[in-house]
């Protein structure tokens, strides 16, 4: 690039007048919140009263020779891992079938959108109904196909639990993964794939070899999405088991609401919300760099 | 561009909020968002706002349970916008928040309504923290009653349990007859309150009180003994699948038929009879074993937070407080209105027959309170789950895991002298 | 290729298309049927309804009426700002190459690990500072501010999609960095707007943990609360419940439908030639 000097400043000067109003609401709103945060984690505080008592590091060194705090960080590494095969892959084959140009494309794209729009309220309330034990649809079904034997106590068995959940969230935001796929498949140039198609690739060769390369951008946010909403997840959780039976189902932001507001610990609680943010950004944050490097390298080239 | 725009948004915003403030309005937060919970919540607001004479009273729904508005009225002490009366748990909620400075105390307008005629012993010691009076009740529930399927009982030959032996027959017969014998639904509350029948089948209510004030370990034998008779007589008897349940569907298997009883707080009886089940002709209810003549009861006060509405609230409270403030929300809402003068007659069926069954353990002197909230807040809470656990898997190490667990919190809130003798 | 393979691909990808279709449908077609009974039918739920009992919607409407008014005044211009916020951070992210520009992406990032349940303390007293508390406006501001590590996040991997032959062609031809962005880049990238705007509208429209902390009234409060309301402490009304949320599904749904038309392929490709 042969810019001179003078352009280069006016450049970088517009990036940074660009950047002037996020970065501060950013600070405002994200920087100011997190500090008052740690400064908590390192107090005994019940969240109202004027008396609050610093312990230094107590509450870590606590959380973390806890059984239950183990087994909710532990939940949330599970979560990611879900996240990002389940609802990931279903949503990218739904899109790949539907870019396709299938018949009443049209509807499928509602049905597969429709369930990410409800809120979560209302998804607990759905589903435990679906997993009602003895009457519910899923083992009404299984009943009525002749497996009534796989038939679980969903969402009272403390071995069962996550993956009922789990089964109702891939439900719900399914659509999310869908969604970007289905943009970013619209978004790859037609003559790349038509060139694919006169040479003699199968729609499976023209799919893996030329659309899911040049989806590298939606593929990241997908990914990246479906691990920090694995490791922020709360609404479900709490709308359907608050974390039950006797904390088996219990996530890291689930266990921070109930000691802060359920047992008057906000500093406790406060501890629990930088370990997930540290836990969050150890697993997640090489991830995003990497891959954000890789869509440079892909464009450099 | 971005930035005009911002800057607009500002100005907007600006414009707004002194238009919100320029109404005054006082605001009473409560979480009954619901169904006749927020018809009796309404009826009573609608009442003690016609008492009120400089400021407008409206209620505020906190969508969710106590955990909720907990938090919005942490958010809101610290932000110093409280509102001028919330609805409250009773006992160590109140005492939590009256510690920390945040809670106006009720003794002028507790003379005036004359609190220590007008409402049972047993209720009284859980809205006084060290005397004084922080929180006044509106609303009471028993929870020590099993509904049970009238249909179920004749079918299966089964009479109306008095006792644990009698208890067990009408389990069996139940169970020989192809009903689920006894419903039960997950959750931290529910089996810790059928819990508390083999606990004072076990303790006592003197034993009840010392569990209350931290002076009889969960490490105790008398506490195992509770705990096996809970084991032996109630979990043995519970319906398949009952901890994936919510409590209205287990009422629902309760109204179809397929349960034979279900022991659950009284709002129960009010949701099966708005489902069509009446009390009476479809169900009907008994003192669970153990507290034939006693009531352990879950109450709901209004606490008032220091600031500008404590002198409306004073008068809001004084007329929430009169038998017609009280039975404008007990009646719709299903529960008992706490003030003794309330005349029985309002009541349906149900409803007669819990306040018949309060006012003889009030003359009994056996009123006890929940357990839950008479305990340090996460002694309770930690109960609730423990009970729960043991409940779907009732083997000799959860029982000693339970025991430790609990021992464990016991010893540290009497280090932190966190007990409170009610 | 033979036409036989073909034939046996169509019934497998159609096999998988209805089964999928249907799994999905399932659950809000409970949700729909449940909207029509009365109490007595709720609790039997795998039943249908014997008439449409319209009740549930009339009590919806009354208690949660004003609520969606609210909802779409927050949602509409939060939606733009959040998106023009994202916009305007993912441009200079996307073309600044030195250490500064990942530094500043790195911190927007780490936003979007912070569990907001954590920091509604510290935002109360800051909305209650600005006087924004129970205010439209005020969630317009929360929104967009929350809003930014995800939609930065977005369009400067959008951007970074963009041929960069764009870029570079428009500053030879002496288009200003500015002028860029605003006449050549944000047309170019409707598709990636559109979708972003779809996530936006459904992330700001069911928002309920703000909602709740920030909004106390009539004035500002949006219908997640009004729905979470129907849910309450012990009493559940599935009925009014299970038909707010049918309602609060329409006006997402029609963004989607809106905003899905710019999903037209090869958009980029031929903007970038």
């Amino acid at each position: 690039m042969d810019l001179s000097q003078g352009r280069l400043n006016r450049t970088t000067l517009t990036h940074l007048a660009f950047l002037a109003v996020p970065t501060l609401l950013f600070a405002v709103f994200y920087i100011y919140p997190v500090i008052s945060s740690i400064h908590l984690s390192l107090h005994d505080w019940d969240g109202f009263s004027p008396r609050m008592r610093f312990v230094g590091l107590q509450n870590y060194t606590v959380l973390i020779n806890q059984p239950r705090f183990l087994h909710a960080a532990l939940n949330n590494i599970l979560w990611v891992g879900f996240m990002l095969i389940v609802p990931t892959g279903v949503g990218l084959l739904l899109a790949a079938i539907l870019d396709r140009g299938i018949r009443g494309e049209k509807v499928f794209r509602i049905i597969f959108f429709l369930p990410f729009t409800i809120p979560a309220v209302a998804v607990g309330a759905i589903w435990r109904w679906m997993y009602e034990p003895d009457n519910g649809l899923i083992t009404t079904v299984l009943d009525l196909v002749g497996l009534g034997g796989l038939a679980q106590n969903w969402l009272g068995d403390p071995a069962i639990v996550n993956f009922s959940l789990m089964g109702s969230v891939a439900w719900w935001t399914t659509g999310f993964a869908f969604l970007v796929f289905f943009a970013g498949l619209r978004n790859i140039p037609t003559e790349c794939i038509e060139a694919a198609r006169i040479e003699g690739a199968t729609p499976w060769q023209v799919f893996w070899k030329v659309s899911f390369p040049l989806l590298w951008p939606s593929t990241i946010i997908v990914l990246g999405m479906s691990a920090i909403d694995a490791m922020r997840l709360f609404d479900v959780v709490w709308a359907m088991t608050k974390g039950g039976p006797a904390y088996s189902s219990e996530v890291l932001a689930v266990q921070m609401y109930d000691l802060a507001f359920g047992r008057f610990d906000m500093g406790r609680a406060a501890a629990v919300a930088v370990y997930l943010f540290i836990i969050a950004g150890v697993i997640i944050m090489p991830y995003i760099i990497y891959m954000s490097r890789r869509v440079q390298d892909s464009e450099a080239e | 561009m971005t930035k005009t725009n911002l800057l607009a948004a500002m100005a907007l915003s600006l414009l707004g909020a002194t238009a919100v403030h320029a109404q005054e309005n006082l605001e009473v937060w409560h979480y009954y968002a619901a169904g006749s919970e927020l018809a009796g919540m309404n009826a009573m607001i609608e009442v003690g706002n016609a008492a009120v004479e400089d400021a407008n009273i409206t209620g505020v729904v906190i969508p969710g349970n106590v955990v909720e508005l907990r938090r919005q009225l942490q958010t809101a002490f610290l932000g110093g916008r409280p509102p001028a009366a919330y609805q409250s748990s009773m006992a160590y909620e109140l005492k939590t928040f009256a510690d920390g400075g945040q809670l106006h105390p009720l003794t002028d307008v507790w003379a005036t309504i004359k609190g220590d005629e007008i409402f049972p012993e047993g209720v009284q010691r859980v809205v006084k923290v060290d005397g004084v009076p922080y929180g006044v009740p509106f609303d009471l529930s028993l929870i020590n009653n099993v509904f049970y399927n009238k249909e179920a009982f004749e079918k299966a030959g089964v009479e109306v349990p008095t006792d644990w032996d009698s208890f067990t027959a009408a389990c069996d017969a139940l169970r020989e007859a192809g009903y689920q014998p006894l419903g039960n639904a997950g959750g931290t509350f529910w089996s810790l309150y059928n819990f508390y029948a083999a606990l004072v089948s076990a303790v006592g209510e003197d034993g009840y009180y010392q569990i209350a004030r931290g002076e009889l370990g969960f490490d105790s034998p008398q506490f195992s003994e509770a705990l096996d008779l809970y084991r032996d007589r109630m979990v043995s008897c519970y319906a398949q699948n009952w901890s994936g349940k919510t409590w209205t569907q287990t009422a629902d298997d309760l109204i179809n038929g397929n349960t034979g009883m279900f022991m659950m707080g009284i709002w129960a009886a009010g949701y099966m009879d708005q489902a069509g089940f009446a009390a009476g002709e479809g169900f009907d209810m008994f003192q669970a074993p153990g507290t034939v003549g006693k009531a352990i009861f879950q109450m709901d006060v209004l606490a008032v937070p220091e600031g500008p509405g404590v002198a409306a609230a004073d008068q809001f409270i004084a007329a929430v407080t009169t038998p017609e403030g009280q039975a404008a929300f007990a009646v719709p809402k299903g529960s008992l209105a706490p003030n003794v003068n309330v005349d029985p007659s309002v009541y349906g069926y149900a409803g007669a027959t819990f306040a018949r069954q309060f006012s003889e353990a009030s003359a009994n002197d056996a009123v006890l309170p929940n357990l839950f909230f008479l305990l340090p807040t996460d002694l309770g809470t930690e109960f609730g789950v423990q009970i729960e656990r043991f409940a779907i898997d009732p083997s000799d190490t959860v029982k000693a895991e339970l025991i430790a667990t609990l021992e464990g919190l016991r010893q540290e809130a009497l280090a932190e002298n966190a007990f409170i003798n009610w | 290729m033979s036409s036989s393979i073909q034939q046996r691909q169509t019934v497998l990808t159609r096999t998988v298309l209805f089964g999928m279709a249907i799994i999905f449908m399932t659950p809000l077609v409970v949700a729909l049927l449940t909207s029509f009974k009365s109490p007595s039918e709720i609790t039997r739920v795998m039943s249908l309804p014997t008439q449409f009992y319209w009740e549930n919607y009339a009590i919806a409407f009354e208690r949660a009426g004003r609520t969606f008014l609210n909802s779409i005044l927050i949602t509409v211009p939060a939606v733009a700002l959040s998106l023009l916020i994202g916009a305007v951070a993912g441009y200079p992210l996307a073309y600044m190459s030195g250490r500064g520009g990942k530094v500043v992406y790195f911190l927007l990032l780490t936003g979007m690990l912070v569990p907001f349940q954590i920091v509604q303390i510290p935002l109360f007293f800051l909305v209650q500072r600005l006087g924004l508390y129970d205010t439209i406006p005020g969630m317009w501001l929360v929104h967009t501010a929350y809003a930014i590590p995800f939609c930065t996040f977005f369009m400067r991997n959008f951007f970074a999609s963009v041929p960069r032959s764009m870029y570079e062609a428009a500053l030879i031809d002496g288009c200003g960095p500015a002028t860029y962005f605003w006449k050549l880049l944000l047309p170019a990238s409707a598709s990636g707007l559109a979708a972003l705007a779809i996530i936006q509208s459904r992330a700001i429209w069911n928002d309920l943990l703000f909602a709740i902390t920030l909004t106390t009234s009539d004035n500002a409060r949006p219908a997640t609360v009004a729905i979470a309301g129907f849910a309450s402490s012990l009493q559940v009304e599935y009925g009014p419940l299970m038909a707010s949320t049918v309602v609060s599904v329409i006006p997402v749904m029609a963004a989607y439908l809106l905003f899905q038309k710019s999903f037209v392929r090869g958009l980029l490709g031929g903007a970038g030639k």
